[in-house]
């Protein structure tokens, strides 16, 4: 039978065949392009990122990936340097002529816009449109203004919460462009507030909604365009930008298109090869193509520690067992930086100390200075073992809490496995990346033990740090940032003085922030696990020298330019 | 024809009512990480923040309440994703081309490749041939997306550059670019559905030449064609294109969520992925009640199907 059955066969196999011709023809359409398609406009850069920012509406955004973006396309009434390093901390002024003057003991902001500023769109820019955007972003409300406004801006609660029609803590005069911010307290950063993006000007009168794919203009180098749902967006040069001399504010040279792909590796593999130019600093290049990106683009990667970021376990010190210092010091003890770093590809800078280098306050001193053993070292699990022991909470048992994505999942494996070498009764519990912080941060419901956390600079003034995540004064019953209970007197007395002491005079008070540091790693609040360090890589069309990789917000778009 | 159609009709709303609702309780009442409001909040977010998002986006009143107002908003347009501010149903209508490019394309394949193959293996049964096809089922059954995408990533994208490493061209910009770009996630997405479909139907083929009418042709003195093609193949497609419509309806309704996220595809399957990670409740929604109304829909066309390929089969 089957021989006779061949010719019905052989139909079914040309048919295969056939489609198997078509897509090979199909594909031969290409044959001269050895590499994929990709725009052919030499001004334009593609950069790959894995996560598409919340939001290109500056009045929502409060992301990383959104930050990068929107710093370049609203400029505050003050900004930061466009600098590799520390040098690109510097707060300089933005729409205003200078830093705002601080008077009434820390209370009262003041400062001038500058002349002949205009927005994207051509419209002039007048003082009210500040007190506009501000409204705007408690109206919509933008992620961090229950920790940056309402609590300061003098009547921003009463507007946000619809008791009041304006911001009484505000007052603009468009004839003179002065702008007055009254605050209720003093806060030292208040002029790194300003310098956020969501106070970026737009105009008067634009929707107090959020419009995802039509943002407001704003003053910057760049505007946003051609936004596609989660997939895509274009930086391009802002027309009027030639118009307004800002100085320490560099124009665009290239136009930006920005592509969403959540396969990490297939954005490194895109780079390495050239069909995309720049690769997104906050997304890990996966262990696997390390050594590969390391060999073949030797003079265009590198991994840079901007020194705004640590990576940290919270220890509750409100009960048992971390409620005990020596339990603590068991915990510090044992943690294994080194094997923990490389879990993370070699990621991870080895640390005892709760403010990351950049920061004011930082100890300067080698890790071999750290009290509880030197990080670089790895841990020491007898002494671990025989802290534990003499704590008396030998065979507790601990849930340690944790993302699930890599590598925060296996470093809080690690971790676990750390815990029940060492004495405990340690379980792992993961929780989806999404819902993550908002559940162990219901601290009177959940009362996490232990478990990971982090913090990536807001602004470069240790506030920033202290706070939200260590102050006791801070703990709230939802949305609680201080995971660890921590409510020590000296802390938050501490915090309390050096929080009002502005970012531009933060060295005067650099001694007392680094007591206080070191006292927090004396005491063991927390088990730092290290700095991270953030790749820069592009391909071989960029400029890599001419490279900006700024400390706050990452990639400096203006700095992108082709060889 | 008219009740086959009325009680498609009746059937497809109760399944909408019912899946609309167990998404809706499992997502948003029932919640992991408690009160919605929280997250959209963000990390530093204070109570009196928490309670201003609760009250805009309706988090504070009732459950039903809650539910009739969403499923309106998904059915009217109005939807907007909590996290981003973007139109759901925009979302989806720009995912659904590149969602369909690929449905198709790989549906074409899997569907004539295991056709072919299950065919060969069947009429080979305990042959050479067939112990080959049978390992590259199992091969092709085995082999999950996310893998074979990155095999094929890394070598015919990065190492070869034979194709493109991700990313997709539609089809009104280049038709060539097109097919260039989705060869592979066709071929990915194929290779698990041509394994399972080439098993069905070599044992589906093998079981009806055993069948009385199969002889009585034979003893007509058909040829073996013949009987291949219009009696057995014709009875042995059955399950296979009901198979077929499911698969493909589930593919459309963001069924390729691995492949369209190893490939960078951003379709309904991306979305889909993305909204999971972000728990953003409200495009989760409207996915699932997409594939509801695409595996509803095409079911309906393959029983149409089905009474062509069998005259015993009638729609009422």
């Amino acid at each position: 039978m089957s021989r006779t059955l061949r010719p019905a066969l052989a139909g079914l196999t040309a048919l295969a065949v056939a489609a198997a011709i078509t897509l090979v023809a199909l594909s031969s359409g290409n044959a001269n392009a050895k590499r994929p398609a990709r725009n052919a406009a030499a001004s334009v850069v593609q950069m790959v990122e894995g996560t598409f920012p919340q939001s290109l509406d500056p009045g929502l955004d409060y992301t990383t990936q959104g930050s990068e973006i929107n710093w370049v396309v609203y400029t505050g009434l003050a900004t930061y340097a466009h600098k590799n390093g520390v040098a690109g901390a510097q707060l300089i002024p933005g729409l205003c002529t200078a830093l705002p003057t601080i008077s009434n003991g820390g209370k009262t902001y003041t400062c001038t816009l500058r002349k002949g500023l205009v927005f994207s769109n051509g419209k002039p820019v007048v003082a009210s449109d500040f007190a506009y955007t501000m409204e705007r972003a408690l109206k919509i409300p933008w992620g961090g203004s229950g920790a940056f406004l309402t609590p300061y801006v003098v009547g921003a609660q009463a507007f946000a919460s619809g008791k009041a029609k304006s911001i009484a803590g505000v007052s603009t005069n468009d004839a003179t462009g002065k702008i007055t911010i009254q605050l209720s307290q003093a806060y030292g950063p208040f002029t790194n507030v300003l310098a956020f993006p969501m106070l970026g000007l737009i105009p008067s009168g634009f929707p107090m909604t959020v419009q995802a794919t039509s943002p407001p203009p704003g003053v910057g180098p760049y505007m946003v365009t051609n936004i596609v749902a989660n997939t895509s967006f274009e930086a391009v040069p802002n027309p009027y930008w030639s118009k307004i001399n800002i100085p320490g504010i560099p124009s665009a040279k290239v136009s930006v298109e920005v592509k969403a792909n959540s396969n990490v590796a297939a954005n490194a593999l895109s780079v390495l090869n050239g069909s995309a130019d720049i690769f997104d600093w906050a997304d890990n290049i996966p262990g696997s193509l390390l050594q590969q990106i390391q060999a073949k683009a030797a003079g265009r990667f590198r991994y840079v520690n901007l020194g705004g970021s640590t990576y940290y376990i919270f220890l509750n010190a409100s009960e048992p067992p971390f409620n005990n210092q020596l339990a603590r010091e068991a915990v510090v003890t044992g943690l294994n930086q080194p094997a923990m770093s490389r879990i993370g590809s070699g990621t991870l800078v080895p640390a005892c100390y709760f403010l990351p280098p950049d920061i004011v306050g930082h100890p300067p001193l080698p890790n071999s200075s750290c009290p509880y053993g030197n990080p670089d070292k790895g841990g020491n699990i007898a002494k671990a073992k025989a802290l534990l022991k003499q704590s008396g909470l030998a065979g507790t048992s601990v849930t340690v809490w944790s993302e699930t994505r890599q590598p925060r999942q296996a470093w809080m494996t690690a971790y676990t496995q750390m815990l029940n070498q060492i004495g405990f009764k340690a379980t792992q519990k993961l929780l989806s990346d999404s819902t993550y912080f908002t559940t162990i941060g219901q601290s009177k419901k959940l009362h996490p033990q232990t478990g990971f956390a982090d913090w990536n600079q807001d602004f470069p003034h240790p506030v920033d740090f202290y706070g939200p995540l260590l102050d006791g004064n801070s703990i709230l019953p939802t949305n609680n940032e201080n995971f660890g209970q921590t409510n020590d007197p000296y802390i938050n007395a501490q915090v309390k003085k050096l929080g009002t002491v502005p970012t531009t005079q933060l060295q005067s008070v650099a001694k007392q922030w680094q007591a206080l540091d070191e006292y927090v790693a004396k005491k063991a609040y927390v088990a730092v696990f290290g700095y991270e360090k953030f790749p820069e890589f592009a391909s071989s069309r960029i400029n890599y020298g001419a490279l900006v990789f700024q400390p706050i917000y990452g990639w400096d778009l203006t700095s992108f330019s082709l060889k | 024809m008219a009740r086959f159609l009325i009680r498609r009709g009746l059937t497809m709303i109760a399944l909408l009512f019912a899946i609309s609702l167990v998404t809706f309780l499992l997502f948003i009442v029932v919640l992991p990480g408690g009160n919605p409001a929280s997250m959209l909040a963000g990390r530093l977010a204070n109570p009196s923040e928490v309670q201003l998002i609760s009250h805009r986006y309706g988090f504070d009143q009732p459950v039903y309440v809650q539910y009739f107002k969403t499923m309106a908003n998904i059915f009217d347009g109005s939807a907007y994703s909590y996290q981003s501010s973007f139109n759901v149903d925009d979302q989806i209508r720009q995912g659904l081309p590149t969602t369909v490019s690929l449905a198709l394309g790989a549906g074409i394949i899997w569907l004539l490749v295991s056709i072919l193959f299950g065919t060969l293996a069947a009429i080979r049964a305990g042959r050479y041939t067939d112990r080959v096809l049978t390992v590259l089922s199992m091969v092709g059954v085995s082999m999950p997306p996310f893998f074979l995408g990155a095999v094929i990533i890394f070598y015919l994208g990065y190492k070869t550059s034979i194709l493109p490493i991700n990313g997709y061209v539609p089809f009104t910009q280049s038709p060539i670019q097109w097919a260039y770009h989705l060869i592979a996630p066709w071929f990915t997405l194929s290779v698990l559905f041509i394994g399972f479909y080439s098993r069905v139907l070599r044992s589906t083929i093998l079981d009806t030449l055993s069948e009385d009418y199969v002889r009585t042709a034979r003893a007509k003195g058909l040829s073996p064609r013949r009987v291949l093609v219009h009696h057995v193949l014709r009875t042995s497609l059955l399950p296979i294109i009901s198979l077929w419509g499911l698969d493909f309806a589930q593919v459309i309704g963001g069924g390729a969520i691995l492949t369209e996220s190893v490939y960078g595809l951003h379709g309904v399957g991306y979305l889909a992925a993305q909204s999971v990670g972000k728990l953003d409740t409200v495009t989760l929604l409207s996915i699932v009640m997409l594939t509801a109304i695409a595996v509803v829909v095409l079911q309906a066309l393959v029983d149409f199907l089905y009474a062509v390929l069998d005259p015993r089969i009638r729609l009422a």
